[in-house]
């Protein structure tokens, strides 16, 4: 069966049950969000986020930055807190290869047993305690997924309360989407053996987020 | 994977007899149980988020043709090519020759219940090409050579040692220390190098976005962009009811699926993908092609069935199934196990070879409780059985017990004789032990479990004499 015959087909089983205006019925559906969503009005975004990216089930954990020059510093004292040396896989980001890496090695690319990349999430999610992470030439995807640490830059006004913020924020339409959009929450779990939870199944086992004040 | 169903009830009667099933299906359905209850219980929108999620797929459903439509034209305009199937076959051919244009030696596989129902594994091997499952699960159940066992979490009735067991015999370099920790990091092991060097990425898709074309993916463990992002060409087989209208649609039933399915707010991740790889890339797939399946879905549109379009594949309701949670998936013997897999698979592969599917419920109604979109399973499984016995396809014995049933029911004098007579029949069997091990002619009944000793007299002898 080809294509028209088999949406003949669907057209048929369907008569007399589409809508005449089909984008105003499916918007209609979802006019007002906050009755179907989590909704947490009085707690700021940035204290909504900082409690779900490290809760329980998101095991991120979360520094807080004056500014993005202070991230080197930062990296620094992570990896010589866990020993793990001075190779890191920085986003080929001109905001963060700006900034000076002389104490480290870095590579654009992660290699197949990265020990540890950093990136800039385009967005986080308040609600989740998620982050967001749009493609692009300066931001290849399997940096955020390779490594077993992964270190992330967030600006605080970044924060968004919903997913839905995120698609406004960035645009609805077919042209305003990346090749890949990653929300990414927390580590790399698996529950399929026993549905015990682990981390680092094929992702990172860690995430250490910086967010920028300012 | 070859379809069993029609020998449901010695498939029963093998699960039953098998002590570590019954160990490992405890353990999982009920963790998993608790942890869905408390995400619920914390999510007070709950009931809304439900309501709203049921009317997004009826308006969907409603409008299918339409949307398909659009999520062609715009999955073409990102750089996709689109293909239709309509039958599991035709998909299959479409992701052979594509394996054998490209002469792919290796496939990396992101678990989809499409997939399963496709037969992708097959489609691949007439290609020549190896097959890697990378979920944790598929990958333990690839190693052991067993079909899944649930549609979430497929390795479900294995234990963790007989995981170790496994690995031990099966990886490259297996972990010393036999705790879930150390067997996870032996498949990363394992498994790292397949995802870089893989010529095609096979996934499914949890949504269709109409309105932008792209097409989502949850997973908790990483495994989707691992697998689609190194290879040349990524191939994604979906089924068409999976559409939703637009981004803002799909965060609806984001929150429901991990929800309903382990008992978590989201998953850790989800990605929107929209098209191959674009100029100045450093990495993605050149080609992307999607094949869209019908098998079946455009006939139940048209069919009483229509409701289980809105499925999500959580398997929420296998997990509150007290059948499912005694004999486990591999006794449905088919792609989809539980109560939606008693509906589906009638619905996909005929209700002849599925009898005994609608059959193994007990109408307690948890199935359609815990669904996400509020599908009636029991109402559909009530009128699967109703459409057998139109087509005399219930036995001379259940007919002939029927019978003899209906003529005890509508002469009260007779019946309440007959229930005393059994009451004492029984707790004569019980010898005052509190149980009955074996009962004539009930054998299928008391071989995998005790039947408790009755109270004395019947419940209308109680009531008579004020007792409650």
């Amino acid at each position: 069966m080809s294509r028209d015959a088999l949406l003949a087909k669907i057209d048929h089983a369907n008569a007399g049950r589409g809508d005449m205006d089909v984008k105003a019925a499916a918007d209609a559906l979802i006019a007002e969000p906050d009755r179907f969503r989590v909704t947490f009005n009085d707690q700021p975004l940035y204290d909504r986020f900082v409690e779900k990216a490290t809760s329980e089930t998101v095991t991120a954990t979360v520094e807080t930055l004056d500014a993005l020059a202070d991230v080197p510093a930062a990296v620094a004292a992570y990896m010589a807190a866990r020993d793990l040396g001075n190779r890191i896989a920085l986003q080929p980001r001109e905001s963060l290869t700006a900034l000076d890496w002389s104490a480290f090695e870095t590579a654009a690319t992660a290699q197949m047993n990265e020990v540890l990349a950093l990136t800039f999430a385009d967005a986080a999610i308040a609600e989740t305690g998620s982050l967001v992470f749009r493609t692009g030439p300066d931001a290849p995807v399997l940096l955020n997924f390779l490594p077993l640490h992964h270190l992330a830059v967030v600006r605080r006004s970044a924060i968004l309360p919903h997913m839905e913020d995120v698609f406004d924020h960035f645009g609805t339409s077919a042209a305003d989407q990346p090749r890949s959009l990653n929300i990414i929450t927390g580590t790399s779990g698996t529950a399929d053996i026993e549905a015990k939870n682990v981390r680092g199944a094929h992702g990172p086992r860690f995430m250490h987020i910086y967010c920028l004040s300012g | 994977m070859k379809q069993t169903s029609h020998q449901f009830t010695q498939n029963v009667t093998r699960a039953l007899a098998e002590p570590t099933l019954k160990i490992a299906l405890d353990r999982t359905t009920t963790l998993l149980r608790t942890r869905r209850a408390k995400v619920i219980d914390a999510f007070e929108e709950y009931a809304e988020a439900r309501a709203t999620a049921q009317k997004i797929k009826d308006h969907t459903l409603d409008n299918l043709g339409h949307y398909l439509r659009q999520f062609e034209e715009n999955a073409i305009a990102s750089g996709a090519q689109v293909y239709w199937a309509e039958t599991p076959q035709q998909a299959r051919t479409v992701v052979t020759e594509i394996c054998r244009a490209e002469g792919a030696k290796s496939a990396t596989r992101v678990k989809s219940m499409l997939g399963e129902e496709i037969g992708i594994g097959e489609a691949l091997a007439d290609a020549g090409v190896e097959r890697v499952e990378t979920d944790l699960a598929e990958h333990i159940i690839q190693l052991a050579g067993d079909p899944p066992s649930h549609i979430v979490m497929p390795a479900m009735h294995k234990t963790q040692e007989q995981v170790a067991e496994l690995f031990a015999k099966k990886h490259k370099d297996p972990s010393t220390e036999q705790d879930v920790t150390s067997l996870v990091s032996s498949a990363r092991r394992e498994l790292r190098p397949k995802f870089m060097n893989a010529d095609i990425s096979i996934s499914g898709a949890n949504f269709l976005i109409a309105d932008t074309g792209s097409f989502v993916t949850v997973t908790n463990e990483g495994n989707a962009e691992l697998t689609t992002t190194p290879p040349k060409t990524h191939i994604v087989t979906v089924g068409i009811e999976k559409m939703v209208p637009s981004l803002k649609h799909a965060a609806v039933f984001l929150r429901l699926l991990s929800r309903a399915a382990i008992g978590t707010e989201i998953t850790q991740y989800t990605t929107f993908f929209n098209g191959p790889k674009r100029e100045g890339d450093r990495d993605g797939p050149e080609n992307l092609h999607i094949i869209l399946v019908d098998n079946h879905r455009s006939d139940m549109l048209s069919d009483f069935l229509r409701p289980m379009l809105r499925c999500i594949r959580c398997g929420a309701c296998m997990n509150h199934c007290p059948v499912y949670s005694a004999v486990g998936g591999h006794a449905y013997g088919a792609v989809y196990p539980g109560p939606m897999g008693s509906v589906l698979t009638p619905a996909m592969t005929g209700i002849e070879g599925s009898k005994d599917l609608p059959n193994a419920c007990t109408l307690n109604g948890r199935c359609k409780e815990v669904c996400p979109v509020n599908i009636p399973l029991p109402d559909m499984l009530r009128s699967l059985r109703a459409r057998q016995f139109e087509k005399g396809m219930p036995s001379g014995m259940t007919k002939w017990g029927l019978r003899v049933w209906a003529a005890l029911a509508t002469r009260p004098a007779l019946y309440r004789l007959a229930t005393a007579a059994s009451n004492v029949a029984l707790r004569g069997m019980a010898r005052g032990r509190g149980k009955i091990t074996t009962v004539p002619l009930a054998a299928g009944w008391t071989g995998s479990r005790d039947l408790p000793q009755p109270e004395p007299g019947t419940f209308m002898q109680q009531y008579k004499k004020g007792r409650r």
